[in-house]
């Protein structure tokens, strides 16, 4: 591999091109930062505002002159418990069913593989009402219970992890029965240490995807204290005068903390969707 | 043994089971039943109205605009999101190094909330923007949130914004499981450049494209938040997707049994689409003998 | 075989249904009255101002009366209040009483049963008295005689003019009738092509409530006051109705209508006109402290065709009220009405409510009471506002408002700001549409 002059020109183009198509692609984010900072005589005014200050973040945790706050801090917790643990009881419920769709011989598996497909492609916008009505039923309205247990399963986790566990060879599994394993810990000692790569990736999804919800928690949840970030910040469009300042602050707060998270888990994210996808 | 797992079987994927059936099943029987109802969720008493709610349904201009919409969001986004996220795999790909620094790059846009994209879109776009005014500057005056077609166009920019870099990924690990030796086995036989990205690349990489292509009509189907947000399904219901009609109707208007009717028409067109989509892709793969 | 294991199938989810609907039991809140203390849940508007002043009413009335504790919370706006309240009587957690009521909301929820006619509660008539406010409730009575709102605050809407621009446009006051908008426009577009008379995105948004602050206002005006519907009837002055229609139609050919999102069309000059809501000063006082009455901007009431003579200018009453929740308790109840009867008392709380919110108390007494000349002499931009109190028209109380109102978006309003019918068809469409709706 001799880098002619010509082949390495060509590549400096290329990685100009990337560059510039990237930095398109982020502008909207550095807008968002950059008006969140930006003086308020000039948000949304320019493409790169030249004056600064904090106006718009003490005013979001101050309630400016009216000095009504609303719940920023407790709907970001909100927003983190929900989060977390919506995502942890998918991935956890996820790994159980793809093992016994996966793994284990039964009567019926093939039904209710058929029927996870069947309800994957099930345009769910049909069930929002009477899930709703569900929910009020079992008296999870207005509650985490509402926000959590119904987002606690998903069918791409256990698709994908159904998908991932099937190319592990069944001689794993095989050795550790006879070595007297139970199938509880076969999974969890073998199985999951094995799709480390997917987890990462399946996490980061669910994560993302729970985070970002918005349909779900504005119509679950009734009370100021129960709100999430996301549903927060969709509020502050209201009808007696919009503050754009704050809510490109509130923005930074609900984008950042992902984008944070994503970061640091990026390369092994990478890494697992190259594996995931092959 | 085989005893055994067949009780294992049922209990490990009893989360599933149970989760299918109250939030699932149950809510499915529910719609069925309200679809025939006049109830607006609140009332203590309602009436069974027969098949009045889907008459009304199959008359309703807002109905009417969500089947046709989504067809249009696809005409707008695939296309987009296809070509933009086949040009950054392909670019990203051809990179010696800094490779997913790039792919993750062009990722983040997907971890965007919809309301946060929205809210940056109206900035953006507002009739005193930056934008605007350097357009206006030059004779050019478009209402974007205001006008059908752009409306249409802004939506979909937005969707293909965020799903690009996700794509990609899809794609770029398709161009990583393709095999060198093909690409020189066809360089001995003279094929080049252009011809090397339509003969070998383009058929190799279908099975990822595929994928891609499937995810990409699921997504048409479910857009709510940026519509939502944005134009509120107008102007004059030139972006009233189905979810943006079953959320005004059961939400705004509360009317639960007629907006379960509604709920219920969508999820038979999204079928019947879905399906037919996924039948013409498979013939079209096969019949370019690309899968 | 199948057939068995669909059946089976089914046996699950209807086991499954009856376990659901067992324990299907109400929200364990903490419970309304307990150790002697009555706990009520006041659901405040979104705006900050007013969160303020019941937060602080609720604070002052919990040391004056131990045995009630009032909690504030906020409706939330998205997607709008009402349908937040809907959803909370639905998901069985309304609150006890809620403020930011308007009179065809009221009549939706009375229509489910949802309140409590304040007239059968202890206390109502000592209201109406002490806070004098006897005419102004009179046309809030329903159908069915009962009284289901206790009007907090009516404003009559006004549109502000730039008054700077007039200026510069050779004006000194505000033009009155349809005619003399349509030449301050042609001057305006004249000199500013990028300026507009009228500019904000809802003009083109079919939302219900947006039909108040453009519609109504001027079609009010253009009617001397009819009302539109009554009872279930569309009683609509149709030729008032086309000239309204007209009008707009005509502004939009000169290009004096903007139907496009817009920041702060008034504040950054874009706009020569907006319809405004005295709210809007407590936010300039934050966002646009350089914006001042009678210096650079100054108020009107809607403009008339030209055959009707600009004194007898009537517009839209944006008032709105407190109701109680049936699904309260009976002590909630009646906390939740003690707490009313004390907060309006005391004329000094409305004067709070005013000076606090800018908007106008519901009372008979407005111009003349005392505690209120203070706060009007030192804001002179409500005074318009209040003394047109009379010449406002209170919104329709038909249970369908939601729908009606969408219908003279989509079938007239929207559609003649974007050119796309004219008045005449328009409104005939929305006539028919709207009397189908009422069937």
């Amino acid at each position: 591999m001799v880098g002619t002059k010509r082949s390495n020109n060509k590549l400096i183009i290329r990685y100009v091109i990337a560059g510039i198509l990237l930095l398109v692609m982020v502008y909207p984010y550095l807008y968002m930062v950059l008006n969140s900072f930006a003086d308020w005589s000039q948000v949304d005014k320019k493409l790169i505002p030249t004056d600064y200050s904090l106006k718009s973040y003490t005013w979001l945790f101050t309630g400016g002159d009216s000095g009504i706050t609303r719940p920023w801090i407790n709907a970001f917790l909100n927003s983190v418990i929900v989060s977390l643990l919506s995502t942890f009881l998918m991935m956890a419920f996820g790994v159980m069913v793809a093992y016994a769709l996966s793994k284990l011989k039964w009567r019926g598996r093939d039904t209710v593989n058929n029927f996870i497909m069947f309800h994957m492609f099930f345009p769910s916008i049909i069930l929002l009402i009477p899930s709703f009505l569900i929910v009020q039923k079992l008296g999870w309205y207005d509650s985490y219970w509402a926000l959590i247990i119904p987002k606690g399963v998903s069918l791409w986790a256990i698709f994908m992890y159904t998908n991932f566990f099937k190319a592990v060879p069944t001689v794993f599994i095989e050795a550790a029965r006879l070595d007297g394993a139970s199938d509880f810990k076969i999974l969890y000692k073998i199985m999951l240490p094995m799709s480390k790569s997917i987890t990462t990736v399946v996490f980061l999804f669910l994560l993302m995807e729970r985070w970002t919800e918005l349909l779900w928690d504005m119509i679950m949840v009734s009370s100021d204290n129960m709100l999430t970030l996301n549903v927060l910040l969709s509020q502050m469009f209201g009808p007696y005068g919009t503050y754009p300042g704050p809510l490109y602050a509130g923005s930074v707060l609900l984008t950042v903390p992902i984008i944070i998270i994503f970061i640091i888990f990026g390369k092994n994210f990478q890494k697992g969707m190259q594996v995931s996808l092959k | 043994m085989k005893e055994n797992n067949n009780r294992l079987g049922w209990l490990f994927a009893s989360p599933y089971l149970i989760y299918s059936i109250v939030f699932f099943l149950l809510p499915l029987i529910y719609s069925f039943y309200l679809a025939f109802t006049n109830w607006d969720l609140i009332a203590p008493t309602y009436d069974y109205v027969g098949f009045d709610n889907f008459a009304k349904a199959l008359k309703s201009p807002g109905v009417h605009a969500a089947f046709w919409v989504t067809y249009k969001f696809m005409v707008v986004f695939i296309p987009l999101v296809i070509v933009m996220s086949l040009v950054v795999a392909l670019l990203v790909h051809s990179l010696p190094r800094f490779k997913s620094v790039f792919l993750i790059g062009f990722f983040l846009p997907y971890l965007s909330s919809g309301v946060v994209s929205s809210l940056i879109v109206k900035g953006l776009l507002s009739y005193n923007s930056p934008v605007n005014t350097a357009l206006r500057s030059i004779g050019i005056n478009i209402d974007w949130l205001g006008t059908a077609w752009s409306a249409l166009l802004i939506v979909g920019l937005i969707m293909a914004w965020k799903f690009t870099g996700y794509y990609a990924l899809i794609l770029t690990s398709g161009l990583e499981s393709i095999d060198h030796e093909v690409y020189e086995a066809a360089a001995i036989d003279g094929v080049t450049g252009r011809q090397r990205f339509w003969k070998i690349t383009l058929p190799l990489l279908y099975p990822s494209i595929y994928t891609t292509l499937i995810l990409a009509f699921g997504v048409t189907f479910g857009i709510f938040t940026e519509v939502y947000q944005l134009t509120g399904g107008g102007p004059n219901y030139a972006t009233n997707t189905w979810q943006m009609e079953i959320y005004t109707q059961a939400f705004k208007n509360l009317q639960a049994g007629y907006a379960s009717a509604v709920a219920l028409l969508a999820a038979f067109a999204t079928f019947v689409s879905i399906f037919i989509i996924r039948k013409l892709l498979e013939k079209w793969g096969a019949r370019n003998g690309w899968n | 075989m199948k057939r068995k294991k669909i059946l089976g199938l089914m046996a699950l989810v209807l086991a499954f249904s009856t376990v659901l609907a067992g324990c299907g039991s109400k929200k364990e809140s903490a419970t309304p009255t307990q150790d002697g203390v009555t706990t009520i849940e006041f659901w405040a508007a979104s705006n900050p101002t007013q969160q303020a002043f019941w937060e602080k009413m609720a604070k002052d009335y919990e040391q004056v009366n131990p045995k009630v504790k009032v909690n504030v919370s906020v409706i939330k706006e998205s997607p709008s209040s009402e349908a937040s309240i809907q959803a909370a009587i639905a998901g069985g957690s309304a609150p006890t009483i809620s403020e930011n009521i308007n009179r065809g909301f009221a009549a939706q929820l009375a229509n489910s049963k949802a309140l409590v006619p304040l007239d059968t509660l202890d206390g109502f008539n000592d209201i109406v008295t002490s806070r004098n406010m006897k005419d102004t409730i009179e046309p809030w009575k329903f159908a069915d005689g009962h009284q289901y709102v206790l009007p907090i605050y009516s404003n009559a809407m006004l549109f502000g003019w730039r008054l700077d621009l007039l200026k510069d446009l050779g004006y000194t006051e505000p033009p009155k009738t349809y005619s003399e908008v349509l030449e301050v426009n042609k001057k305006l577009k004249a000199k500013y092509p990028d300026k507009y008379s009228w500019a904000k995105a809802d003009l083109a948004d079919p939302t219900a409530w947006k039909r108040w602050f453009d519609f109504f206002m001027l079609y009010d005006a253009a009617s001397g006051g009819n009302k539109f519907i009554e009872g279930d009837k569309f009683v609509g002055d149709d030729k008032a109705g086309v000239e309204t229609l007209k009008f707009v139609d005509d502004l939009r050919k000169d290009k004096g209508i903007l139907a496009q999102n817009v920041t702060d069309p008034f504040e950054t000059g874009t706009s020569l006109f907006i319809d405004l809501g005295p709210w809007t000063f407590t936010n300039w006082a934050e966002k646009y402290p350089e914006m001042k009455y009678n210096q650079n901007y100054t108020l009107s009431m809607p403009p008339v065709p030209d055959d009707v003579d600009p004194k007898d200018s009537k517009t839209f009453a944006d008032t709105k009220g407190l109701v109680i929740y049936a699904s309260a308790t009976k002590e909630q109840q009646k906390a939740a009405m003690d707490f009313v009867k004390w907060v309006y008392s005391d004329a000094k709380h409305d004067a709070e409510w005013f000076q606090q919110t800018m908007l106008p108390p519901a009372r008979d007494d407005l111009t003349t009471n005392e505690a209120f000349k203070e706060i009007l002499d030192k804001n002179p931009q409500l005074k318009p506002y209040a003394e047109n109190v009379p010449n406002a028209i209170p919104p329709m109380d038909n249970p369908k408002y939601n729908d009606l109102q969408t219908i003279i978006g989509q079938e007239a309003w929207n559609k003649v700001v974007r050119g796309e019918i004219d008045p005449v068809t328009g409104w005939a469409n929305m006539k028919k549409a709207i009397e189908g709706e009422l069937q």
